[in-house]
């Protein structure tokens, strides 16, 4: 682009900032911000263009500055010891006991101790001995008043220059720090003044449609929100109601409604996470605990032989954060379902685990159930291909013999995803009789639960799963809406 | 789910097939509801999906299961056992400890390299799974040759008794070994409380093992040399330990070894183990069809049935099936159903569409989070997503709050997750933490379950919804949180009311509680010392409320 486009595409901020520097001298740009008129953020922002467009030079230097520390800050307000010392001895007569004068001063004992000392060496005051010694003002501070330490403290606040002596004295006293400043220094270059002169030729500014503009971050939700709720809207299209989902649940509805027996492996300290506080929780009406309790111990007379133990409702009783969505499910056959009824849950479930690029101990799990006398195996995998299709857009797919606790027949789906190859999808089976029919319920019930964060890893192209809950706001700032659908 | 290591050709050998792929084999092992995880040359590493199917856990069980689908045997597999005369004399003072034991003596063993790693591979695997970390069955294998018949099963006080355990050179007594063996102190948990402990011996004082713990060097090592096998399970039910004795001595069968029985001495009866006498269950015809969904014929029942191993008679209305000893897990007619669809295989089932028409709904809390999340959206502000498990640094010291109704974690794994979150605010403020490279104002909200402890609950736990939002720049001010309360409580429909407050997070003069009807939140500029907790230097505001 030639130097007359060049300085027509610039934006009045632009203009501004560089005419402010328009000399041989370079500018910081807090002098520029002073001299245009800008906000710091525009000359900064402008400064980026400007130096894009080759019209100035930046650089950087770095120097020291001085400033109050916080007791420093404290001292502008209120005074330094040594003078707050002698104003008080002052109008108390000039002459006080250690006690009384401390007291008064209101000064912590040991900046006490250092204004009398001070005082001292400057013979300001003198220290009368005795039985209770005395301070007594000399009348010197009167006939050679020292320079202020408050005008100094000023000094130093104002960036004024401090004789390096007084200087090293505060800062011995932790009064005034030094610090590196990185601070940015602009020119203009040869470039920059034709430009700056093509300005002042061109009539009107012709736009550049191509330059570059300032950045706008929109407000948006958070990529895996946005997942969850595109799933979420599926499932109510497909005539699934949304169950609660508590994150807090009883070992009831996690394993004993789903007939996982008490001694089971899987209920053990290392594969759950327990609750030191609260311990246990209510328990639904007896009637309903004593079927499930029959269920374990003889098959609660389902046709079924049961665990043959003794079960432990206290165990039952305990609170954990919920291991699979399934418990949902469970609990919602307890509270009572429509027939025929489609119920899902997407929630958070809780496994202890070593965080890593592929285990999160904390994740979302989506479990369902279909009640309907309808509903049978030939239907499960049926309703297994439709879910293929509707979440992983495939029809290549495979039914593999599984084995869960609470369902009988047990399938397992495995899908060809286009990009990972077979993965497994999720986990479904018809439950059992000893958990539906002590719930009072004879049809058919299919469970499913599916597998969403690895899908969700593949919809927002991430390779780590932690970044499903990710703390990095520029890439949140740089997900595109459209990605997930 | 249980990962075994298994020879491809030791499981040809025994299943009688040859696998010619990769997708012949994975389809066989379905069979067993079983995964090949992983194929390296001979080797194959294989997962077993049903944890209650113990007899599943070596390459001879797998390829039992597998053999009847490819080869002319069928249903129940027959395996001969020859009387020994031997007895295990069970002791009354064990009655209390660990009351149950069964055993078998296994001859004309040949040890191959690849037996001996199956048989260890079992013994380990099924007293991990079935055997409930050896609690319900610990099993011990033993050299016949150098021990005496008749056994005892008996116990012994600590210091009575001592012995070298297995992979040591010293003896020690009983306590010894629960205070220093390796395996001692793993299982010492399993004897905690008794005053004498479980000891096997043979008829001349010679001790085998002290189950569930460990064998004895001199006789409870099996090696290339061994010819004759003693094996014996001990536990607190008898059923528990007569299967996973099947279990293991159906296994050494399967490798053509002769079987002889044990007779158990119980004070007052007697038993006789190994005891192969298939289990029954009847499945109704009609079951299967409302299960399935298909209408096999019943010659098609009997072979598929056959093909699983059970033995299947058509009675009036329903099949009587056999099926092996070594099972415990058919609990109900739906088992041995599960067992006749694998055997069709599953993916030679048409599906059948769903065709169920119901309304679907989203909840009432998600409807309540989309609304609040459009709200926030349009203010311009970016979602973010934490965890709603954290620390008490976060959630407590940082902010200078002190403990209140927390839920807390007994197990934590680490102490970043080892409590649930009372507040969003801590982990937004954390979020800022990790940005501050970002470009600035940088304006972010949280819409998510938090908890509180609560009596009066079911779960006695409160898991309210809140929505945290928080800006971090130089426009963060007071008026400018308050702008962004007022404009989300004008589209929320919610009518809201600030009164002063003094928290301890929030800078003085510059805060206020928000009360919308009975739901609590808050209002104002972090303070100073709080933005230093979280490395932050850009003024912060926030509002925190419950939706």
């Amino acid at each position: 682009m030639d130097l007359k486009a060049i300085a027509a595409s610039l934006s009045e901020i632009e203009k501004k900032a560089l005419k402010a520097i328009g000399s041989e001298e370079s500018f910081s740009f807090e002098e520029i911000a002073g001299k245009s008129g800008l906000q710091i953020d525009s000359v900064r922002r402008a400064m980026g263009w400007l130096a894009e467009k080759k019209l100035v030079e930046i650089s950087e230097e770095k120097k020291f500055e001085k400033r109050l520390t916080e007791k420093g800050k404290i001292y502008l307000e209120k005074g330094m010891p040594e003078e707050v010392f002698l104003d008080c001895l002052e109008k108390i007569g000039g002459t006080s006991d250690f006690e009384e004068l401390q007291k008064k001063t209101f000064l912590p004992k040991e900046e006490f101790g250092f204004a009398l000392g001070f005082n001292r060496k400057k013979n300001f005051v003198v220290i009368l001995k005795g039985e209770k010694p005395r301070i007594q003002l000399t009348g010197l501070s009167k006939e050679l008043p020292p320079e202020s330490g408050k005008e100094l403290l000023e000094k130093i606040e104002e960036k004024k220059l401090l004789e390096r002596e007084k200087f090293l004295e505060l800062r011995e006293r932790g009064i005034v720090e030094e610090i590196e400043k990185t601070a940015r220094k602009a020119r203009i270059n040869e470039q920059g003044k034709k430009a700056l002169e093509a300005i002042g030729s061109a009539k009107e500014r012709a736009y550049n449609i191509q330059g570059a503009v300032p950045e706008i971050f929109i407000g948006k939700k958070q990529p895996y929100v946005r997942f969850l709720q595109g799933i979420r809207r599926k499932l109510t299209e497909l005539g699934f109601v949304e169950m609660d989902s508590p994150a807090i649940v009883q070992e009831f509805y996690n394993f004993d409604v789903l007939f996982q027996p008490q001694n089971h492996p899987a209920r053990q300290w290392a594969d759950t996470y327990q609750l030191k506080q609260p311990k246990f929780g209510a328990l639904p009406p007896e009637k309903i605990v004593e079927k499930i309790k029959a269920a374990h111990e003889n098959g609660a007379g389902t046709g079924s032989r049961g665990w043959q133990y003794k079960w432990d409702i206290e165990i039952a009783k305990k609170l954990m954060p919920a291991a699979h969505a399934t418990a949902h499910s469970a609990r919602q056959l307890v509270k009572g379902v429509k027939v025929p009824g489609k119920y899902f849950s997407i929630s958070r479930c809780y496994r202890p685990d070593i965080v890593d690029a592929k285990h999160l101990i904390e994740f979302n799990q989506m479990d369902g159930i279909i009640i309907d006398e309808q509903m049978n195996f030939r239907k499960l995998l049926g309703m297994l291909r439709q879910f293929a299709v509707e979440f992983a857009g495939t029809e290549k797919i495979k039914f593999v013999p599984s084995y869960y606790p609470f369902t009988e027949p047990s399938c397992q789906l495995n899908v060809k995803h286009p990009e990972l190859g077979w993965i497994e999808l999720g986990g479904s089976g018809i439950f059992r009789p000893e958990l539906t029919l002590p719930l009072g319920i004879k049809q058919p019930v299919l469970a499913w639960g599916l597998g969403i964060d690895r899908l969700a890893m593949v919809k927002l192209g991430i390779k780590d799963i932690r970044q499903l809950f990710s703390d990095d706001l520029n890439w949140l700032r740089k997900q595109p809406m459209a990605a997930i659908e | 789910m249980p990962s075994l290591e298994i020879s491809k050709k030791d499981l040809e050998s025994l299943a009688k097939t040859k696998f010619a792929s990769k997708e012949k084999l994975e389809e066989a092992l379905e069979f067993a509801k079983c995964e090949l995880d992983a194929i390296e040359g001979d080797k194959l590493a294989i997962g077993v999906s049903d944890t209650n199917r113990p007899d599943l856990l070596s390459a001879e069980g797998i390829a039992r299961e597998i053999r009847s689908h490819y080869s002319k045997e069928k249903g129940v597999p027959k395996y001969k056992i020859t009387n020994s005369s031997v007895s295990l004399i069970v002791d009354k003072n064990i009655e209390k400890i660990r009351p149950c034991i069964a055993a078998a003596i296994v001859k004309k063993v040949n040890v191959t390299e690849e037996f001996l790693a199956q048989m260890i591979q079992l013994q380990e695997k099924v007293c991990l799974t079935f055997g409930r970390k050896r609690k319900e069955a610990a099993i011990g294998l033993y050299d016949w040759s150098k021990l005496k018949a008749p056994m005892h099963y008996k116990a012994f006080r600590p210091k009575e008794l001592k012995f070298i355990p297995l992979d040591y050179k010293a003896e020690m007594d009983l306590e010894e070994i629960l205070l220093e063996h390796p395996k001692g102190k793993e299982y010492a948990h399993l004897l905690k409380g008794f005053e004498k402990y479980p000891i096997v011996i043979d008829n001349e004082g010679k001790v085998a093992s002290m189950p569930p713990v460990i064998n004895s060097q001199a006789t409870g090592k099996v090696s290339e040399t061994t010819k004759e096998l003693l094996v014996e399970v001990t536990g607190h039910k008898q059923e528990t330990v007569n299967t996973a004795l099947n279990v293991m001595v159906s296994a050494l069968a399967e490798r053509g070894f002769d079987i002889y029985n044990v007779k158990i001495k119980y004070p007052g009866k007697s038993i006789v183990t190994p005891d192969f006498l298939p289990k029954k269950i009847d499945v109704k015809i009609e079951s299967i069809k409302r299960l399935s969904g298909l209408s096999p014929s019943e010659k098609q029942i009997i072979e598929l049935f056959g093909k699983a191993r059970y033995n299947a008679r058509k009675k009036k209305g329903f099949f009587s099936c056999e099926y092996p000893a070594y099972r415990q897990d058919v609990l109900h007619e739906v088992d041995a159903i599960e067992d006749l669809l694998i055997s069709i295989g599953y993916n030679k089932i048409t599906p059948l569409p769903v065709e169920l028409a119901c309304v679907g709904a989203e909840s009432r809390e998600t409807k309540i989070m989309d609304s609040a999340r459009e709200i926030c959206t349009g203010l311009g502000l970016q979602e973010a997503l934490t965890f709603t498990m954290t620390s008490k640094g976060k959630q407590l010291q940082k902010i200078f709050l002190s403990e209140k109704s927390l839920v807390e974690i007994a197990n934590p794994v680490s102490a970043n997750y080892e409590i649930f979150r009372q507040r969003i605010l801590p982990e937004l403020l954390d979020f800022f933490g990790k940005n501050k490279n970002c470009e600035y104002p940088q304006k972010i909200f949280e819409i998510g379950k938090c908890f509180e402890t609560n009596e009066g609950l079911e779960t006695k736990t409160r898991e309210p919804i809140k929505l945290c939002i928080a800006i971090s720049g130089k426009e963060a001010e007071f008026t400018l949180i308050k702008s962004i309360l007022d404009a989300f409580c004008k589209n929320m429909g919610l009518e809201y009311e600030l009164r002063e407050s003094e928290l301890a997070f929030l800078e003085k003069g510059k805060q206020g509680e928000i009360l919308i009807g009975n739901k609590k939140g808050f209002i104002g500029e972090i303070n100073r010392k709080v933005l230093q907790n979280f490395g932050l230097e850009m003024p912060t505001a926030a509002l925190e409320i419950e939706l």
